[in-house]
């Protein structure tokens, strides 16, 4: 009969010479990979996909929230460069020495509120026909991203308090993950609407199914957007890096409501 | 020579101790729970008794004192389960060969076949236990457990799952079988009878314990005590006490108030138990009058008279102790011809020869 | 369609296979047939992936996986790579939460056998190998067989862990499961509609085989 630790024994050789096999292969690594706020979905893959037409050079992307991805960079993911929805995260890092440097701004983001079709609410970007459906009972769910994590988040909450009607709100709240999962509430159905980023709403096919305002700027703090090339980051990466803040770039962003600090809407 | 002194305290105990020669079989009985798996188990390998010894044809399979134990499959030892248990996805044959790890992978094929031709299932190598009856299966377990070429065969209740047809079929089998068995052969049964007919010694047990050994017909005539008596049947069981002995040195005992001559030895005033198989009862007949004295003649009412086939079990209340009933039975025949019949009075002696004198109370 | 997901999902699923194999028949035969202390410990580690949430086991896998714990700092050194977000770390989360499904199927089925069958093969000479060789794999084979299909079927749709642990890096850790999570949040609707009935046909398949091979242990042995 086979000593109890003989299977897991067995198992652990096992899996030590598997990983072997399977490591040297993935080590490579050869494509940089961008960890990017999830306001960008569309116009970063516009932005790589020509990057590629262009150099024959290829970008991995990986989109979600802002926060999640400065937990992870601590946590040593294996990212190289890092746009976020708020240069306050960079700023973080950069601190904690995660990145290379400081990082430059790349946009202001702003916010809109989004209105799916066949919804209640009036395209008032000033949010007083909100606060007039919460009070007389036209709103039922309103989406948001998570303001702990998610800048859009956070400027959604300071939008609706500037608005005075956060505490109100409360119950009605249903919180996205990141900026595409509350873009995704509010124009599924479940939701009257939702504030979502201003570069989602403008992206064709979120275009498609609804319509939108944009906030005043004065209704929440600046959304100042960053972007850095992480601590470990190679050479491809760096080159990538550049190609965003060259002109070509630039111009996708600006199609998407990504302004460059100083110009108006 | 298997050699057999098993010691265990819990939760079964056992106490028991025995030795069958080469080419005998020996029959473990006793009723349920008294441990007669469990010696077969340990002598096989299956289970570890806390002391004692088993040893085959002088190869120590298990001293609890020198700290050896070989488990089953180092031990040549032949087993047949209850169950059978074949191993369902193999054919016959290939149930047989795989008991054959010492033969020559080229041979054991034909060997196989040869010893499922030796069981009568010629013809059958192919199939599966599924697709065999029990007393095939239970040939087929018969020529695995041969198959071993063991120094020691052993059957668990191997005829107990079997209707009594294929049992009578399977009895002789075995008995033909024996003839070219040069192991020792220790076979469980509960079944009297079986062992009486199949064995050539008896080992009684009550609770992993031996109580008595010896050839069936010793055992059944004159068992030990009547602890035994009880175990293997015998029905007339009685108490006494022994009166001063006769002439000739033989005890004469006292039974509720009748004496009664034996050709047994006790001490004078001892109590004791005796017994007198169904055998020794002998009808007074009135077809057939006897020849000689009536020894122990006894008179009584015939308080039941079952008939059961060819043979009527009868009770007979003794005049000077009718709650004292003596069991026999006659050939329905004889019964009929002699009127034996409930409530008739009947007289019977019993034969001095058959009576079976036994140790005091609680021996 | 991703592509590169799937193909990732089905590396990892395989190697999870592969991997579990040795344990799924091992453990699963020891369990089955020892009585050992600890045994009911054991069990119950093996459940307990089974009822912990994914996102619990996820979170526990991150913080053992992240290069401040012992596990994950001496990955580092021999690597070079953190073993949180990548395919190394995806498939030692796979394994672990796979336990439960690799060994309990097997287990039942090893345990199916008779003891007195075993016993048989024991008084035939046969040793604890070949006993498992000859006697208890051939009748248990479709236990082990329905393991290991319900952890490859497990593994492609596992998302909760595979989210925590993973990073969604594409070629590395995003799994088909994640790539539809992504295509709904980019709200292409097409391609997650596409892999999900990808993903619900090999579900389909995995259960209708899993029971044939049931029905079929119980013939075996009937």
């Amino acid at each position: 009969m086979p000593l109890p630790a003989a299977p897991l024994r067995r198992a652990l050789i096992a899996a030590l010479a598997a990983f072997a096999l399977a490591g040297p292969a993935a080590a490579q690594s050869p494509t940089p990979v961008i960890a990017a706020a999830a306001d960008l979905q569309f116009a970063l893959a516009e932005i790589a996909a020509a990057y590629t037409a262009e150099t024959g050079e290829t970008v991995r992307l990986t989109f979600g929230s802002t926060g999640n991805f400065a937990r992870q960079i601590r946590a040593g993911a294996p990212f190289e460069v890092y746009m976020a929805a708020d240069e306050k995260f960079i700023a973080e890092l950069h601190r904690e020495g995660f990145t290379r440097d400081s990082g430059d701004l790349y946009a202001l983001g702003r916010v809109a509120l989004m209105l799916p079709q066949g919804s209640p609410l009036e395209m008032d970007g000033t949010l007083a026909d909100l606060a007039a459906a919460l009070a007389d009972g036209r709103l039922n769910r309103f989406a948001i991203a998570n303001p702990e994590h998610a800048p859009y988040g956070m400027r959604a909450q300071e939008a609706l308090q500037s608005a005075g009607i956060w505490e109100a709100i409360q119950p009605k709240l249903v919180l996205g993950e990141n900026v595409s999962q509350a873009a995704q509430f509010a124009l599924s159905g479940g939701a009257e609407g939702g504030i979502i980023a201003l570069s989602l709403a403008l992206a064709p096919t979120i275009a498609a199914q609804g319509t939108h305002a944009l906030i005043p700027e004065s209704m929440h703090s600046p959304l100042r957007q960053r972007m850095v090339l992480l601590r470990d980051a190679s050479p491809a990466a760096a080159r990538f890096y550049a190609y965003l803040s060259g002109a070509p770039a630039r111009a996708t962003l600006r199609r998407y409501g990504f302004l460059p600090p100083g110009e108006a809407m | 020579m298997l050699e057999v002194d098993l010691r265990a305290d819990g939760p079964i105990p056992l106490a028991a101790r025995f030795s069958v020669a080469a080419g005998e079989l020996v029959a473990l009985v006793g009723p349920s729970g008294s441990g007669k798996s469990t010696i077969l188990r340990a002598i096989a390998g299956l289970a570890r008794p806390s002391g004692g010894r088993v040893a085959a044809q002088g190869e120590v399979w298990f001293d609890a004192d020198r700290g050896v134990f070989l488990p089953a499959h180092r031990r040549a030892v032949g087993m047949v389960f209850q169950s059978y248990a074949l191993f369902p996805h193999m054919s016959a044959r290939d149930n047989v060969a795989a008991a054959m790890g010492h033969v020559p992978r080229a041979a054991r094929p034909a060997q196989a076949q040869a010893l499922l031709a030796m069981v009568n299932l010629a013809g059958l190598e192919d199939r599966r236990p599924a697709q065999l009856s029990g007393g095939q299966q239970q040939r087929v377990a018969v020529a695995r457990a041969l198959a071993r070429a063991p120094r020691a065969l052993l059957m668990d209740e191997p005829f107990s799952a079997v209707d009594r047809a294929t049992r009578e079929r399977l009895y002789r089998e075995i008995a033909e079988l024996r003839a070219r068995l040069t192991m020792p052969v220790a076979l469980v049964t509960h079944d009297m009878d079986e062992a009486a007919r199949l064995a050539d010694r008896l080992v009684v047990l009550r609770e992993g314990r031996t109580l008595q050994e010896g050839a069936p017909q010793a055992v059944l005539t004159r068992p030990a005590s009547p602890e035994v008596a009880r175990l293997i049947g015998v029905r007339n069981l009685f108490e006494a006490t022994a009166l001063a002995p006769d002439a000739e040195g033989f005890a004469r005992l006292d039974w509720a108030g009748l004496t009664l001559e034996t050709r047994a030895r006790a001490a004078h005033g001892a109590r004791v138990h005796w017994v007198i198989p169904d055998g020794y009862v002998a009808l007074h007949r009135r077809d057939r009058p006897s020849r000689g004295e009536h020894e122990n003649p006894v008179s009584g009412v015939v308080a039941e008279a079952l008939t059961l086939g060819q043979t009527v079990q009868i009770a007979l209340r003794p005049d000077h102790a009718p709650q004292l009933p003596l069991h026999f039975s006659l050939p329905l025949r004889v019964a009929q011809r002699n009127g034996v019949a409930p409530g008739v009075r009947a007289a019977v002696s019993l034969i001095a020869e058959g009576l079976h004198v036994m140790g005091g109370p609680g021996a | 369609m991703d592509w590169q997901a799937l193909w990732l999902s089905l590396r990892l699923a395989f190697w999870t296979v592969a991997l579990l194999l040795p344990l799924s028949i091992f453990l699963g035969r020891r369990l089955a047939y020892g009585a050992f202390r600890g045994k009911g410990l054991v069990e119950a580690l093996v459940t307990l992936p089974l009822v912990l949430p994914p996102t619990v086991l996820g979170f526990y896998l991150l913080v053992a996986f992240s290069a401040q714990s012992p596990l994950g700092a001496l990955w580092r050194e021999m690597f070079g790579q953190p073993l949180a977000f990548s395919f190394q770390g995806l498939l030692l989360a796979s394994l672990i939460v796979n336990i439960p499904f690799a060994v309990q199927p097997a287990q039942r089925a090893f345990e199916a056998i008779a003891p007195e069958v075993r016993e048989a093969a024991a008084c035939c000479g046969m040793g604890p190998l070949r006993r498992l060789w000859s006697v208890e794999l051939p009748l248990a084979w479709p236990g082990v067989l329905t393991a290991m299909v319900l952890s490859f079927a497990h593994t492609l749709g596992e998302f909760g862990v595979v989210l925590m642990v993973g990073g969604a890096i594409p070629g590395e850790t995003k799994t088909v499961a994640i790539a539809i999570y992504d295509r709904v949040q980019a709200f292409d609707g097409a391609a997650a509609a596409q892999m999900s009935l990808a993903l619900l046909a090999i579900s389909l398949g995995t259960i209708a085989f899993s029971f044939a091979m049931s029905r079929r242990v119980g013939r075996r042995l009937g």
